[in-house]
Parts: structure tokens; sequence; C-alpha cells
């Protein structure tokens, strides 16, 4: 079996070697990636011949390939990009959520824990009725509608719990305490950057044949952005 | 035949050159001969290439959506065939990786091998290290369990306080405003895509660069020259063999990689942490007060990065290096320090089960005190790590079981299962006024659940035979886990005292001794035909076992308890039951404590086949039939009672 390296090498008119497509013929790259030059000799090491196109025309030839090339990459770089810059496109709207019934809610003063259920979006799942956070409710004795503080810290998004022994909110993560009142127990000394985030509460009648009206509470559950003293909504 | 194959290895070479190359990489010379110390930069080759093909496997199981990610990390981890090996392989090669690159840092630091011409390498190195955190950042989150979701939430809400553009970056990397499967495609891309492309790019001009200046020796040299191949190969070979050893052996010792349960989005874990060789960043954050954390989070860190990168150009004069050297002893031993100081806060309480008082006893009363809060935040991250490792343990029993994982995933195997959600639903609605606890035998997972100050029934074992029993004991009927509590208008001046009254009067304390007995025979019958109203799952088999007894219990309570009882009187005088369901006005006692009867009493104590007007505080939680107008919807009454009668689903093995 002869394995030879000129195979398959086609001649042109004057006897030189087609630049492009020969792959069994060495390929030697000089430092200009736009003159390639070929060995079709066989011995290695021998200087190749080279093809250096006239100046004027190389410049036409570079400045085409280097634009064709660019439009032939940045089209589908171009592409990604979109898609993955999305998410800045879409604004998603605060929902107003039914929290509970204000009659869950007694005057006293304590803060009450309620899941925040609504319907739920998820790229390309729609989720009925899912927990998408959680507040805390409170009403003051001989007040008619609670304040609602939303469980997600301020700091870095954890969730605070309520400690009723201590009459605080604590945050699990990174330590920070907040009054009942929401404002940081050590004030700009915490490493909480602002107080837990207050969010409006409105109350709606339903009334109820042959008794009582229901009183539900409803929340704007706003998300806002943690680690900045002041609020503002992530949307 | 030999000289067919030596005809194509002839054929390939001069092809492709590939002896040539073979040469080049394996006959480099070593000044000075091979040496142990040269061996950390191939290590770290070996760990990326075993990340690669670990990751590759994993990736042919893995699917990466909220609803298949953790579902389909389990399946590696306990049904495929050396799945945990792999995954644990990965998972502690990883950590290996970090520690390895801590040494070769150092190393070349040390030697001073940053200085020209090889300071272009050593920027490259710290790229590639950069590139290498990133990747046990997205990793963390990829199995979707609660550990790695709340985790990398703090990340990328920290992210959000990046100067400028915060807010966008947190956007791109999240896929939005919050945790989706945008966020599993994204993480994913970059830690399977991205970042290992990246990599391997920068690794091939780092090894260029590497071979281009050669290794850095110690003047005077050690020993001959010698060539790459065997000598030095032999000895990186046997690091790496060193390094696999002890990963395999971590991954073995802990049977794969820790797999919490999995990622809740309602419910916060409060024991998230980074890995621990974030530890000090963690930590580092707790001394920055808010409006001061941009410092923590960026600034520090990043003028930090920035003297890493000059370090080949303060390197030239010999103080410079000096100061590199020690620059970086500080900031490891700072890392260290904050990493030991950040388990210590975690740890301190010892158990989750430590009370304050034995914390004082240790430790003397002073610097108990000084601690006060930091025990506390440690008692809630030893009871937070505790109950999420049950709670792991239960939904993997779930998912391992007949029931399997539903197509929605396993967080409905969560949320459907009464077992997890029951507590968590009673602290919410019902342990403001009701206490769940054996005195005996206190459960230390259900802590939160006493009520120190209750005002309604302890509910521990409702319907029970036991529970009934009590409820039948003179001594106990009037105390406060039973119709004692206090407040309660069953006992003392109370309104409604009749029950309490009829069982202690059952007991008259001039009851002759015989009579007493057979008055106890007699209850201990209705108590067990009581208890087998409820139908109670775990009672099941007793109940079967004792039909005689139940049935007789069941004629006492029909009438013929009052030919045994001073009164005269029976439970039928004043409850409706069996051959008299319309006798009586106090809650009826056909399927007393079942599922149904909990459950429509619940709904509404105050109908008549309840309390009526004589309901005590106990709210109607569900007494409408529109569920808009309720507190409680039909779901969450059936988990809430399913728990109190310990009705949920027990797995068996398949």
């Amino acid at each position: 079996m002869r394995l030879d390296g000129q195979r398959g090498v086609e001649l042109e008119a004057g006897g030189q070697p087609k630049q492009w497509g020969n792959y069994c013929g060495r390929m030697v790259h000089s430092f200009n990636p736009l003159v390639t030059t070929m060995d079709n000799s066989k011995q290695p090491g021998e200087r190749p011949d080279q093809i250096v196109p006239a100046a004027k025309e190389k410049n036409r030839r570079s400045f085409f390939a280097i634009l064709a090339g660019a439009i032939a990459m940045l089209g589908p770089i171009g592409a990604g990009i979109c898609t993955f810059l999305s998410p800045l496109f879409r604004q998603t709207q605060s929902p107003a959520v039914r929290v509970g019934l204000l009659s869950q809610v007694p005057d006293d003063g304590e803060p009450h824990f309620f899941s925040v259920v609504t319907d739920w979006q998820d790229a390309w799942n729609r989720y009925p009725r899912q927990k998408i956070g959680a507040v805390y409710l409170i009403r003051q004795p001989g007040a008619n509608a609670p304040i609602a503080f939303t469980a997600k810290c301020p700091h870095a998004g954890c969730s605070i719990g309520y400690s009723a022994a201590e009459g605080v909110f604590k945050c699990p993560c990174h330590t920070s305490v907040f009054n009942i009142d929401g404002t940081r127990a050590q004030g700009d000394e915490e490493v909480a950057p602002r107080d837990m985030d207050l969010l409006d509460v409105s109350l709606e009648e339903l009334a109820v044949e042959g008794g009582d009206p229901v009183i539900e509470i409803w929340v704007n559950f706003v998300d806002y952005q943690t680690g900045r003293s002041t609020k503002m909504p992530t949307t | 035949m030999r000289k067919l194959a030596s005809n194509l290895v002839d054929w390939l070479d001069s092809r492709s050159g590939f002896r040539g190359v073979m040469r080049e990489a394996l006959y480099e010379q070593v000044p000075g001969g091979a040496r142990w110390r040269y061996v950390w930069g191939s290590t770290l080759v070996m760990a990326f290439v075993t990340q690669l093909i670990t990751g590759i496997f994993l990736w042919m199981a893995y699917s990466p959506s909220t609803q298949t990610a953790w579902e389909s990390v389990f399946y590696i981890q306990f049904d495929m065939e050396g799945g945990w090996l792999l995954r644990g392989i990965h998972h502690f090669m990883a950590q290996a990786m970090i520690v390895l690159l801590a040494i070769h840092f150092v190393q070349v630091v040390w030697d001073g091998a940053y200085r020209a011409p090889r300071e272009l390498n050593f920027l490259l190195g710290l790229i590639l290290m950069l590139i290498v955190l990133g990747l046990s950042l997205t990793g963390y989150l990829l199995p979707w369990d609660q550990k790695g979701y709340w985790a990398t939430n703090v990340g990328t809400e920290l992210a959000s306080q990046t100067p400028l553009a915060g807010g966008a970056i947190r956007k791109l990397v999240v896929g939005g405003n919050s945790y989706g499967h945008l966020t599993l495609t994204r993480f994913f891309a970059l830690h399977a895509g991205i970042l290992p492309g990246a990599l391997i790019a920068f690794l091939a001009i780092h090894l260029a660069l590497f071979r281009r200046h050669g290794i850095t020796v110690k003047e005077p040299k050690a020993g001959p020259d010698v060539t790459f191949w065997p000598d030095q190969v032999l000895k990186d070979s046997v690091a790496a063999l060193g390094v696999l050893a002890a990963v395999v052996g971590l991954a073995v010792y802990y049977h794969g990689a820790e797999l919490t349960a999995p990622a809740d989005p309602a419910n916060n874990y409060a024991a998230a942490r980074p890995e621990w060789y974030f530890l000090f960043l963690f930590q580092f954050l707790k001394w920055f007060p808010g409006q001061m954390e941009v410092w923590g989070a960026f600034i520090i860190p990043g003028v930090v990065v920035g003297v890493l990168f000059l370090m080949p150009w303060i390197g030239r004069w010999k103080v410079g290096h000096v100061f590199n050297v020690l620059f970086l002893f500080v900031l490891l031993g700072g890392a260290a320090l904050l990493t030991v100081q950040a388990i210590c806060d975690d740890t301190m309480a010892g158990t989750a089960d430590a009370t304050f008082e034995e914390y004082k006893n240790k430790f003397g009363k002073e610097t108990a005190e000084e601690n006060k809060q930091a025990f506390a935040a440690s008692l809630d991250f030893l009871k937070a790590k505790r109950d999420a490792q049950h709670a792991a343990e239960r939904v993997i029993a779930l998912a391992r079981s007949d029931l399997g994982i539903p197509p929605t995933g396993a967080l409905a195997l969560v949320y459907d299962d009464p077992y997890l959600q029951g507590p968590l639903l009673f602290k919410q609605y019902c342990a403001s006024c009701h206490n769940y606890v054996d005195w005996k035998n206190p459960d230390p997972l259900l802590s939160d659940l006493v009520n120190p100050a209750p005002t309604a029934p302890n509910l521990h074992g409702v319907g029970s035979r036991k529970w009934a029993a009590a409820l039948l004991d003179p001594e106990q009927v009037g105390g406060p886990d039973y119709l004692g509590y206090p407040g309660s208008p069953f006992v003392g001046d109370g309104d409604n005292t009749e029950m309490v009254e009829f069982v202690q009067e059952c007991f008259g304390e001039d009851l002759p001794a015989a009579e007493r007995e057979k008055v106890e025979a007699a209850f201990q019958k209705i108590a067990m035909a009581l208890s087998a109203e409820a139908k109670l799952p775990a009672q099941a088999a007793a109940d079967a076992d004792d039909q005689r007894a139940i049935a007789e219990g069941r004629a006492l309570m029909e009438g013929g308890l009052a030919d045994l009882v001073e009164s005269g009187s029976s439970c039928t005088d004043c409850h409706p039951f069996g051959k008299h369901p319309d006798d009586g006005e106090s809650p009826v006692l056909d399927g007393y404590m079942s599922r149904q009867w909990m459950i429509d009493f619940v709904r509404n104590p105050e109908d008549a086949r309840f309390y009526g007007d004589i309901n005590d505080r106990m709210p109607a939680f569900a007494p409408h039939e529109d569920p808009q107008l309720n507190q409680l919807d039909e779901k969450t009454l059936g988990l809430i009672v399913d728990w109190l009668r310990g009705d949920w689903y027990r797995p068996v093995r398949p």
C-alpha cells in the first residue's frame, strides 16, 4: 500500500496546487494568517512556495474577509444574546393577593404569619395557587386594619422569623434583628440596610347570606430589591 | 502484522506529526531532576479531567428544571448503579480542587514564579482560579435542594448589590425576578458549557506558556537534569492517585454527596450556608452593617483580587516579593480564621436540644450572658439543620417508596405529606391555643409546638385509646391537657362542667373497692369503644383484636353504664350515639375523632352536631360553602387532621 502525501492534490493550469481544499499536503501557517503556504514537496522542513497577493488586492480582500466573517459570527451571537437578555425586557407586575380574613388577625399587636398564595408563572409553567412568599400582619389594639411586613429580609432575602419570646423579628442568615414595628434593633449598625418592608394593605367586604359580612385582607405583594437603603421594587 | 502496525503509525505521523508533539510533550527538560514539589499543577489538571469525566456522565442523567433537577439527582444518587459514587467523586473532587489550587498558588508566590517572563502565565492562573470558583458556585445550585437553593439565593441577592448594574446582573443570572426553570438552565449552561469551555481554553494557554518558560528552578540545582518522562510523570501520577484515593475515600465514607429536601421557595432553609471554602466570605459580611455592605461584598474583595493580579509587578523588587508572600499568608490566615469563626458561631450551642441554662453552667454566667444572642442564633441554626435533615430523610423515603415521585416533582410529595406539613400548619393555625406534646416523651423535633400557656386541650394522640382513657379518668379529665385548661368553661365555676363532674362522680371517693373495679373495667371498655370510633390507622390491628370488648363498651355507652354508676346515667344521656342518634346536645360520638368528624368539627365547632351554643373560643375555620370565605381550604384541613390522627403514608421499601 502506497501512502503518498501527494494523493488527491489537484493541480491548476500552471502546475501550482490549489491553495485551499487540499488537506493531504502539509499546511504551514506563517504569522500572517491571511497568507497560507503549501508545502507540496515531500521533504519536511524545506521552504515552501508562497503565494503573496498584490497589496491593493490584499487590502480589499482582507476587508471583505473580515466583514463577511464578522457578519457570519455576529448573526448567531446576536440571536443568542437577545435571548439571553430577555429577562431584562420582561416586567413583572406585583400581584395583589388575598392573604386571609380579618377575623384571623386579632387586634393584639402581635405579628401573625400568613403565606402569600397566588398563581405563579415560571417560564413555561403556570402554577395555580403557589406560595410565593409570606407576610406578617399586625393589628394594633382598636385598629381597623392590620399593617403588613413582608417576611423577606431587606439584607439578602432570607425569610425572617418572629421570636414571640423576645418580641423581635430575627433573620437566620446574617443575624439581623428587627423590632416589632419593623425597625432595625441596632439602627444603622444592623447588618440589614433598611427596616422591614411595609406592604400596602386593603380590606374587602364580602356579603354572606344571612350572616355578618366576611372581611378579606388583601396585600399588594411587592418584591423589593435587597441590600439597599431605599425600597425599590425588583420589577 | 507488526509491520502493518508500524506502517500505520508511520502513516499517522506523516499526516499528523504526532511523534514530534509527543516528543515535545514528554521529553521536556526538568532542570535539577524530578521533584515531588512539582506535582501540584499536574494534580490540578488531573482533578479537572476527573470533573470533566464525572461531569459528563452526570450530565447523561441530569435534567435541569424545577420539577426534574432534584428528582434526577435523587435518581443518580439512589437508583443508578454506582450513581452515588459518581456524584460523590464529582462533589469531593470539586473541594479537592480548591485545596490543590491554594497549594499551587502559595507555591508559585513563595517561589516568586510570577516574575518575568512568567507574569502573563500567573495572570492566566488567577483567571483559572476564578473560573474554578465560578464552577463550584454554579454547581452548588444544580441539585435544586434546600441547601443549594437558599445558599445560592443569598449569593444572587448579593450580586444585585453590584454597583451600577446590580439589578440587571441578578435578573440575567437568575433568568427573571425569582428563581425558576431559567435559573437552572442558565446555571447549568454556565456550569457545564461556558465555564469549562473557558477553563479548557485558558488551561491550554497556561500549559503552553508553562512549557515555553519552563519550571522555575531554585539554584543551585538539586541534581542532574532529567526529562519529564518518565521520572516526573511517575511522581505526578502517584500524586494524582493519592488525590483520587482521598476523594474516593470521602465519597465512599459519605456514600456520595448530601442531598437535602427539594428546594421549596415557600419554606426558607434557615441553615443555608455556602460550601466551606466560601464560608469566610459569608462570615466577612457579618462585619459590615447595612450601608457598608458594598465594602464587604465588592470593594474589599475587589481590591484583594486586584492586588493578586498586580503581584508580578509588585514582586519585581525584593521588598515587593516579601510583601506578596506576607499578603498571601495574611489573606489565607484571615480566611482560615473567618472560616473557623463561622463554624464556631453556628455550632456554639453544641446540640439542637441545648438550653441556655446548660450553656451557662458550662461557660459561666458572664460569658454566657455576653453570648446570649449568639447562642440563640446557633441554636436556631442547629435546629433548622436537624429539621432539614429530618425532612430530607422523609422525602427521600417517600420518593423511594411505592409512592414514587409524581410528574409534578418531589415538592408535591412534601406538600401532600401530613407528616411534614402537619407540624407547620398546626403551628400556624392551632398552636396559639392548643398544645401538642407528649410530656413523658417529648419529641425534640416538635418542640416548636409546645405552648407554655395553652387555652385549649393538648391534642397529642387525639382519639387514641390512651387519649380516650385520660378523658375518662377522674384525675385527668379536669387537668390542663384535657378539659381543665386555663379559662375552660368545663371545670370549676364554668358553665358546662357536667362532663368532668360526671366522670369524677362515677369514681366517687366512698365507692367500695369491688364497685370501683367494676366501674374501672367499664370505663376501660368505653375508652376502647370510643377510640374505635376514630378508626386510627395505627390502632386498626388492636381494634380488630378487641372487637368483643369494643362491642361491650358500645353497649355501656348506649345506656349500660347507667346501671353501674351512682348517677344512673350513661354517655347517651348527653351525647347522640349509636342507638340514640337524637339524644342530647353534647358533641355526637358516632365517628368521634374519625377523619370526617374532625374535619367537620374544625370547619365549624358551633354546628349543632358539636358544641352548638356552648362552644368555647374555638374558631370556625371553614363554615362556608364558598371556599373564598373560609380561613382553611379543604386540603389544609385534611393535612392537619391527618397529621393529628397519625394518618400518613408509612413507606415500604420496594
